[in-house]
């Protein structure tokens, strides 16, 4: 018997507790190693915590740093800001894009093709591209200069490097309509026609199987990949560190340039921040898993 | 139940109506009339027309040409969602967001009812279907008994005028199909609503119907009531359908059958010329060898399977089409005996060549 | 009004291509014209020219995507298999916390852990990149391969065990020829996932790992836009063949698109 066969026939006479374990060690091990260990560490190093240093002491110095810095807060304000209006953007942008996909007739492929080829796109590439385009040197300022609208590069709004986050705004609806896009159009093609079917025989207008039908069984999936878009937008570092200006500037930014930074002793406030957007982010999911769940819970 | 306002049924007439698919006919020239409070089913194979001739009812697929009246109304343009009808279609297609009540709410809340309104006939409706405790069950949770339950309550709710059933319940099993056509029927007299039922399955069709409108390749090729059928098949094709296995070619003179071989002769009020007789097997019956008459065939038994309530034998005639006849489990059979088969007169139809 | 707000909708998915592409093959390209006063395809010849390393990028970004697809489905796969064809006590708990690595931020995870790749000498070097991106690639892997798992009929592999065939061929030739178009996914994201990272790669490979999208980075810094956006040409050349032979198992999958989230 070969080893691989070996190994096989002694996992099927395991019995069933152990054979799912082995199953899952080699997946939860990576996890665990990498993620919880992850997790842990940060928490353990905002606290001041040096593993491999002596000398080190706890206190929760890097906490009351980040409770008074001003750098801190305004960039929670924007790191916030920039998360919520690209989630939103994108999501209602996806679900009218799948909604209008979906009634087009052959050249649905072409369209779909679209979206999906969008989603390979690197955000790294993005990002160049909007830069290209939305910069006060971009093509949109050049076309407003040709229609005679702006008369310089610096009479053409800053989209990019600007205090609001216009341009990491961009390029994240950019790329994460065209995600929410597919995850919609997916739903919609499970039987969804039927339903509706339904509805009609029900005497559901138009509209209303829209609104009663198509966007509530819509809401999932969406709800779903938005929780992904949302939690990707606030804890990417290349995107705002490209798009945006040094200051304020998102918390990831600021998080990996003091981690970066020289002056071993600006280390605990960066873990802090890092633990703050894992903070930030486990709570806005949770909180929303929540609120969705009782709204579908709805009575009549 | 308090709520005694029963809706009661209008008259569907259908005229001309066709449709076609691509190159395929589904729909022919079909025409029907069904009067108000009637319960029909619509009959025939798979891929005959009848859940397209449905559709076209309900305002789900436009006809090519023809006319759907209802109550004397023209339907061609009247959208789906402003028909006087409901429909309760193959698989029960609930609406997975919403729970057993906002299901069957779902008509009364696009008709904008106030709540109390809606409460009220919503928990009426979940008595009639017998599903009174499951008022806030999630629709995932449900059997398909069920399940159809609540599509059925979901389109009565609304109380229309029209009803249609696509094969409703062509995905249970045997005994809970039984109970629920037993509902249909129950409820159909109830509300009196006009119904039309799909299904390929004729005895399901005889069991819960008042009359048949039989189905074949996009044509309408019978419309009487369910006896009829059994007894006087309209034509070869229904004949088939409806399980008349024994068929022998002849030519009708005078007012009598007579088969090819001279062997058969049957009396008939069919017009003279060639025609095809037909015979249920339980019309048959085997007498011994020697007997006179003049309503029988001479053959050999080639063939005895037990099926359960009877014996089918097979006799091979000495000339002319072979014979299904059904007998008695305890008749004493032998293979190869010769056999005199013996047809009951009441049991025959002869129908002219000329007829589909 | 529909067709409309749909032409809006594709401009605007199509209008930040049309300055990167006439970028990549421009020399001078001064505001405010419209076109490029010099075209010239210098771009496109760095990109081939040894003393750029881009070709050694490239290499490198295929050897770790490639590395890291396969680790992800061979790791991710038994755990695939737990998660969607057994009922346990704690699958749940299980699903999410493989799901969790997905959602939070990987930046902010891979702080903690930086100095203990340092400590074990895997910092600066192709293998820890390769394990650090397991982190986003194998949860993923393992929740779709979860989802093909618990849509496979079980009855397959007892079928062919009466037919005679031994665990390890009922492996090759059932389970595996069965769920192939979930594996193919669940490799191609995490090529793409590991194709696309950025942070990670630079924590961990301390700037001496060069992948493509680490060179991307410094040159989109660089005056040289030019050159940035002929790379850049490159750096989607390979997802977007991929996602183009993948696209029919695509549309059909709506969990696969989960993992795109992370690119």
């Amino acid at each position: 018997m070969s080893a691989p066969q070996a190994i096989v026939a002694m996992t099927r006479r395991l019995p069933r507790w152990t054979r799912i374990l082995l199953l899952l060690s080699p997946a939860l091990l990576v996890v665990g190693v990498f993620f919880v260990a992850g997790v842990v560490q940060g928490v353990a190093q905002s606290f001041g915590y040096q593993p491999f240093l002596p000398g080190y002491q706890l206190s929760f110095d890097a906490y009351r740093q980040l409770w008074t810095d001003p750098a801190v807060r305004a960039s929670l304000l924007l790191t916030a800001r920039v998360a919520v209006v690209s989630t939103f953007s994108a999501a209602s942008l996806g679900v009218t894009a799948a909604l209008l996909i979906r009634r087009l007739g052959r050249s649905r492929g072409l369209a779909s093709g679209l979206l999906q080829a969008n989603l390979a796109v690197p955000h790294l590439v993005g990002a160049l591209a909007i830069l290209l385009l939305l910069s006060q040197g971009g093509l949109l300022a050049r076309l407003t200069h040709a229609a005679g609208l702006t008369a310089g590069p610096a009479s053409f709004p800053a989209l990019t490097a600007d205090r609001f986050g216009w341009g990491i705004i961009a390029e994240y609806v950019w790329k994460e309509t065209p995600f929410l896009g597919v995850i919609a159009l997916a739903a919609l093609s499970r039987g969804i026609d039927d339903l509706e079917k339904v509805a009609r025989t029900l005497g559901a207008s138009r509209w209303q199987q829209l609104r009663h039908l198509t966007l509530p069984l819509l809401a999932a999936p969406v709800a779903a990949g938005s929780i992904l878009v949302f939690a990707f937008a606030a804890g990417s570092y290349e995107v705002p560190y490209l798009l945006g200006r040094p200051y304020p500037a998102t918390l990831p930014v600021v998080a990996f340039q003091g981690y970066r930074n020289t002056d071993l002793t600006a280390r605990p406030e960066a873990m802090a921040v890092a633990v703050l957007i894992t903070v930030l982010t486990a709570t806005i999911v949770t909180a929303y898993l929540t609120l969705v769940t009782r709204l579908s819970r709805r009575t009549i | 139940m308090s709520d005694s306002r029963a809706s009661s049924g209008v008259d569907v007439a259908l005229s001309g109506l066709s449709r076609r698919f691509d190159d395929t006919v589904a729909v022919a020239d079909l025409s029907l009339r069904l009067p108000a409070g009637s319960f029909t089913a619509l009959l025939g194979p798979s891929g005959c027309g009848k859940s397209t001739t449905l559709a076209m009812i309900a305002g789900l697929i436009t006809p090519d040409g023809g006319e759907i009246t209802i109550d004397g109304m023209p339907m061609s343009n009247v959208a789906a969602e402003h028909r006087p009808v409901g429909m309760v279609f193959q698989r029960p297609l609930l609406f997975p967001h919403l729970n057993v009540e906002q299901n069957i709410a779902f008509g009364l809340r696009m008709r904008r009812l106030r709540k109390g309104e809606i409460r009220r006939r919503v928990a009426s409706m979940l008595e009639r279907v017998q599903l009174g405790g499951l008022a806030s069950r999630r629709v995932g949770e449900l059997s398909g008994g069920q399940e159809q339950r609540v599509a059925l309550a979901r389109a009565l709710v609304l109380e229309p005028p029209v009803l249609l059933l696509d094969e409703p319940f062509s995905q249970l099993d045997a005994s809970l199909r039984h109970e629920m056509r037993s509902l249909v029927r129950r409820l159909h007299d109830d509300l009196k609503v006009t119904t039309v039922f799909v299904t390929h399955d004729q005895s399901e069709a005889v069991e819960v119907a008042d009359s048949i409108a039989l189905m074949l390749a996009g044509h309408l090729v019978g419309f009487d009531t369910p006896t009829a059928f059994f007894t006087r098949p309209p034509s070869l094709t229904a004949a088939r359908f409806f399980g008349f296995a024994n068929e022998v070619a002849g030519v009708v003179s005078a007012g009598c059958f007579v088969s090819h071989d001279g062997c058969i002769e049957i009396p008939s009020d069919a017009a003279d010329g060639a025609a095809t007789l037909v015979v249920r097997p339980e019309s048959l019956w085997l007498l011994p060898v020697r007997t006179r008459t003049s309503v029988a065939a001479v053959g050999t038994i080639v063939n005895a399977r037990f099926a359960g309530s009877h014996l089918e034998i097979t006799v091979q005639r000495d000339s002319g089409e072979g014979l299904t006849v059904h007998a008695a489990i305890d008749q004493a059979v032998q293979l190869g005996a010769a056999v005199v088969v013996g047809f009951r007169p009441g049991g025959c139809t002869v129908i002219p060549a000329c007829s589909p | 009004m529909r067709r409309g707000v749909l032409l809006a909708l594709i401009t605007g998915l199509l209008l930040p291509w049309i300055p990167l592409l006439i970028w990549a093959v421009s020399r001078q390209w001064r505001y405010p014209a419209l076109l490029p006063q010099q075209y010239s395809g210098r771009g496109l010849r760095l990109l081939a020219d040894p003393h750029t390393q881009i070709l050694h990028g490239l290499l490198t970004s295929t050897v770790i995507a490639v590395t890291v697809a396969g680790l992800a489905c061979l790791i991710g796969f038994p755990a695939g298999r737990a998660i969607g064809l057994y009922r346990f006590r704690g699958r749940r708990i299980v699903q999410f916390f493989l799901l969790a690595p997905v959602i939070v931020p990987g930046l902010a995870v891979t702080l903690g852990i930086q100095v203990f790749f340092i400590r074990y000498g895997l910092s600066d070097r192709i293998t820890g990149v390769i394990l650090v991106q397991l982190m986003p690639t194998v949860p993923y892997a393992a929740t779709m391969l979860g989802g093909a798992f618990a849509n496979y009929d079980i009855e397959y592999e007892r079928q062919a065990r009466m037919l005679g065939a031994g665990p390890v061929r009922v492996l090759l030739t059932v389970t595996i020829p069965l769920l192939r178009p979930a594996i193919a996914l669940a490799a191609l994201f995490a090529f793409l996932i590991s194709w696309s990272e950025y942070v990670l790669t630079l924590l961990v490979g301390g700037g001496q790992v060069q992948t493509l999208p680490l060179l991307l980075f410094s040159a989109i810094g660089s005056p040289d836009t030019n050159a940035a956006a002929a790379l850049a040409l490159l750096v989607i050349g390979p997802p977007l063949l991929l996602v183009g032979l993948a696209a029919r198992t695509l549309s059909n999958r709506s969990s696969a698109t989960i993992g795109l989230a992370r690119l």
